[in-house]
């Protein structure tokens, strides 16, 4: 059966016409009440030309909008203010990170509907980077009203916390772009003139012309030399003042050698000149230097808008009643309220009030846990039933979280590395090139000392290694773009030659395998009630709870039933009255029901409550859901010789049934974040390994493991220390990534054996003086091409 | 052969201008986005200002010129080489 697709997200449509808008005097149908508001206030906002321009559809709508826009109003609060607001008399700015842009229309969309608030005077969308500049007037308009007008339109816009090095990376690119324009515009006048002297080795040209277009060469060639090939002399130097050698000082010495021959020769018109070569091999090392650089600025930037700034507030308990104030001036032993819905905002003990916590973040147990008096909880766990009251009692790197984090950084430290093979090849190059260029220079001394020199350095200049410095960043290049096309960003380097060599994938199960949000399986009726209607009241009786299987009944709901005096009773269930008759929906203990203990399936029963007396209406199966493409994308790791594990942090029977039902042999269940780590490194001593995960709980074993995937969806902590992330949380993508990634090491080996043999086949020729300088420049720049379109061949993969 | 040494410093102040462009154009920050400012010519700016609603005849020249827009994007889509 086909489903419809969404006008807005373009997600299968599952509730039939239930959500429509009418757009362009047309009835669009909707896939949630989600993406209903946010087609309306497109629609109000005369918006229109987002859906005719837009390129990629726009994303779903998880929450449902209105409760996210009152969210925002703890980000006007001036301390919270003060790590991210630039303030100038009454006009402040703030850089935001913008989650679901996925074309440029999104930017345009997000600009006018900012615009139409008074009071701010600019907005600059970035789409590449994912950004907003917003400067306002703070007398007019508060910072909440913005970002709730971004959510409005369905894009969640939060400050973010610039890394340091992507503030480094972003003036290092422009200067690259700078360096590389420059060397482009001068190398390709040189070229020219170059070509004039070619023909004058074959033709007689004058020598008075001759001069001439060596010093003209000479004009265009020095601000390549003196500005654009700068980075490989600092490099240079650095390496060599640590007592090493890498590529940059082979490379650096022919520069400068060709260069400073090369003028010496024009000003005495004698010898040879060398400027093409020389701007062109700046040029080309610059090209690849460019494109490692534009990959790293990528990463850092995607990593910085991982990294939100949520400002948590807590409701403190004074004498005269509450006040609300960011979590960081907490104090020991201050007493909190905590609404349902909120977050705890500090580890602490519960002195009054009886609920459940939700600590999926923290565990991968789906299902809230009950707290009562003097129970620990714990920062960042969500209230999910009555309001508690908790005492603080660990604040900051005491906390539960920053143990994680710390055991996070100290698995990424003692991480084992996987030398990359340019790397181990360029460390040998420049002392191979070097030792050659020395004893041609020696043994030509013997042979004629005048043109020794001459030989030397053609020997330098022809064994450049342009080519072996873009075999890798061009390749890399393009399998990022492919890989950005199947939705994956590519958080570090290496990424490419580490995939191929992983034989062990280790999976963490809720929101990974599943998708990590309940649904509702099979409903059973024990009564005079239909499927519908059972589902309708067990809707209408969850309306307002903030459980997580309350979401899996909302998508039942029908308005027409209302529930009243509705009763939330902890660690049992809701009971409330609809049309004059009582009804409970919970646990067996509370309906009533009779539980079959052999079933492994968790339920829940609906009952109906009539002098004192209850009876069993319904049942309803609990599932969290395994996502469509696990089997598919086990099976086929498990064919192409993967073993595969699960470690969960989930202790419940629920594991077992999963793990057979996708017909995975090694399970590990309840495992604490440090469990997970112990078991990956356990198996990292005898093979590569592959860690997926989502929560904070996952987020030091994918520090550790070789591979790290985290799903889009997870937490912001995991997907710090991923190596892959995964949008749209699609597993299969996994082994298009790792066939990529297959064929990309490939084509560096390729690259590599090229350029290597280029430079074998040229040197023989140099070292006994047979390298003119247009010899030296044909070949370097015809090698370079060649490994470019190599690597180019690429992108023709079809994904 | 002696009008190249007018030429060739001509030339010369011609790759210097595009230089200074091209300094220009990447200091400015023309460069930070190159998804973005390709597609904003086809978007019409007569949504700017707030509460502000567009004549009829503006409305119908803006919707012929989103059309000519649509027209130019599937012609690009068609010559695009596959």
């Amino acid at each position: 059966m086909t489903y419809p697709s969404c006008f807005h997200c373009q997600e299968p449509v599952l509730t039939g016409q239930q959500f429509v808008t009418r757009i362009n005097d047309r009835d669009e149908l909707m896939c949630c009440p989600g993406c209903q508001a946010v087609s309306q206030a497109i629609v109000d906002a005369g918006l229109l030309s987002y859906y005719k321009f837009r390129t990629e559809p726009g994303s779903k709508q998880n929450a449902l909008v209105p409760e996210a826009l009152t969210q925002f109003s703890a980000y006007d609060l001036p301390e919270v203010q003060q790590d991210f607001v630039h303030s100038e008399d009454n006009v402040e700015s703030v850089s935001l990170s913008i989650d679901g842009i996925t074309c440029a229309a999104c930017a345009w969309l997000i600009e006018h509907k900012v615009k139409q608030l008074a009071g701010v005077s600019q907005v600059l969308v970035n789409s590449t980077t994912q950004r907003a500049m917003i400067s306002w007037d703070k007398r007019k308009v508060k910072l909440s009203d913005i970002l709730g007008q971004i959510s409005r339109i369905g894009y969640q816009a939060a400050p973010y916390q610039v890394d340091e090095q992507e503030l480094n990376n972003k003036l290092n690119s422009r200067k690259f772009l700078l360096r590389l324009g420059l060397a482009g515009f001068a190398t390709m006048q040189v070229m020219m003139f170059a070509l004039a002297l070619y023909t004058g080795y074959f033709t007689d040209l004058d020598v008075q012309y001759r001069d001439y277009f060596r010093w003209v060469s000479m004009i265009f060639a020095t601000p390549v030399v003196l500005y654009s090939a700068q980075p490989f002399y600092f490099s240079a130097i650095r390496t060599l003042l640590s007592g090493k050698l890498n590529m940059d000082v082979s490379v650096s010495i022919a520069i400068g050698g060709a260069y400073i021959a090369s003028c010496f020769a024009t000003v005495n018109g004698t010898g040879e000149v060398y400027f093409e070569s020389v701007s062109m091999f700046t040029f080309f090392l610059l090209l690849g230097r460019y494109f490692e650089q534009k990959a790293r600025q990528k990463a850092s930037v995607s990593s910085s808008n991982l990294h939100k700034l949520v400002p948590l507030t807590a409701h403190l308990v004074t004498e005269n009643g509450q006040e609300e104030i960011p979590a960081k001036k907490l104090r020991l032993n201050d007493v909190i309220l905590v609404k349902p819905g909120e977050m705890v905002a500090a580890d602490g003990v519960v002195i009054e009030g009886h609920t459940n916590i939700n600590e999926a973040m923290l565990t991968g147990e789906q299902m809230p846990i009950e707290k009562q008096q003097d129970q620990q909880v714990y920062a960042g766990t969500i209230n999910v039933d009555q309001p508690i009251k908790v005492k603080v009692t660990a604040l900051g790197q005491d906390q539960l979280v920053a143990e994680i984090i710390r055991l996070q950084e100290l698995a990424s430290n003692t991480k084992p590395a996987i030398a990359l093979l340019a790397d181990k090849l360029s460390r040998y190059f420049s002392g191979t090139i070097l030792t050659i260029a020395t004893m041609t220079y020696l043994v030509w001394q013997q042979i004629s000392p005048e043109d020794a020199f001459w030989v030397t350095l053609s020997v330098l200049v022809a064994t450049c290694p342009c080519a072996l410095a873009l075999a890798t960043p061009t390749a890399v290049t393009c399998a990022t773009a492919i890989f950005t096309r199947l939705g994956i960003i590519t958080r570090k380097a290496g990424v490419f030659e580490k995939l191929p060599q992983i034989k062990h994938v280790v999976f963490d199960k809720t929101g990974t395998l599943t998708c990590g949000t309940l649904s509702i399986g099979q409903t059973q009726c024990m009564a005079d009630l239909t499927k519908t209607q059972a589902l309708a009241i067990a809707a209408a009786l969850e309306t307002g709870s903030r459980h997580p299987i309350a979401a899996a009944f909302a998508l039942f709901a029908d308005n027409a039933l209302v529930a009243e005096q509705v009763h939330h009773e902890v660690g049992f269930g809701v009971r409330g009255r609809i049309e004059g008759t009582d009804y409970l929906i919970g646990n067996a203990v509370f309906t009533g029901a009779r539980v079959d203990t052999q079933d492994p399936t968790q339920k829940i029963w609906l009952a109906r409550s009539a002098n004192e007396q209850l009876e069993v209406l319904a049942s309803f199966e609990i599932q969290d859901n395994i996502r469509q493409d696990s089997k598919a994308t086990i099976e086929i790791l498990k064919q192409q010789g993967c073993r595969i594990s699960i470690a969960s942090g989930d202790s419940s029977g629920h594991v077992h049934q999963l793990a057979k039902e996708l017909g995975i042999e090694d399970v590990h269940s309840g495992l604490t974040p440090a469990g997970k780590l112990a078991l990956v490194t356990k198996l990292q001593q005898h093979t590569r390994v592959a860690m997926f995960g989502d929560g904070i709980n996952d987020a030091p074993v994918l520090a550790g493991a070789d591979l790290s995937v985290a799903m889009g969806s997870g937490s912001a902590i995991a997907k710090n220390s991923a190596d892959l992330i995964l949008l749209g949380d699609h597993l299969s993508r996994f082994t298009q990534a790792v066939a990529v990634a297959k064929l990309t090491t490939q084509i560096i080996k390729q690259n590599l054996a090229w350029a290597l043999g280029y430079n074998a086949l040229i040197l023989p020729l140099a070292v006994t003086g047979h390298v003119a300088p247009y010899i030296a420049a044909i070949g370097m720049s015809a090698s370079s091409l060649i490994v470019v379109g190599n690597s180019l061949r690429l992108l023709r993969v079809k994904v | 052969m002696e009008i190249i040494y007018v030429l060739i410093p001509i030339a010369m102040i011609f790759v210097a201008i595009a230089v200074m462009v091209f300094f220009w154009a990447v200091k400015s920050e023309q460069f930070d986005d190159l998804d973005r400012q390709s597609v904003s010519i086809l978007f019409d700016e007569n949504t700017d200002k707030p509460g502000h609603l567009p004549t009829p005849a503006i409305q119908s020249t803006a919707e012929h010129d989103d059309i000519a827009a649509q027209q130019a994007i599937k012609n690009q889509q068609k010559g695009m080489p596959l």
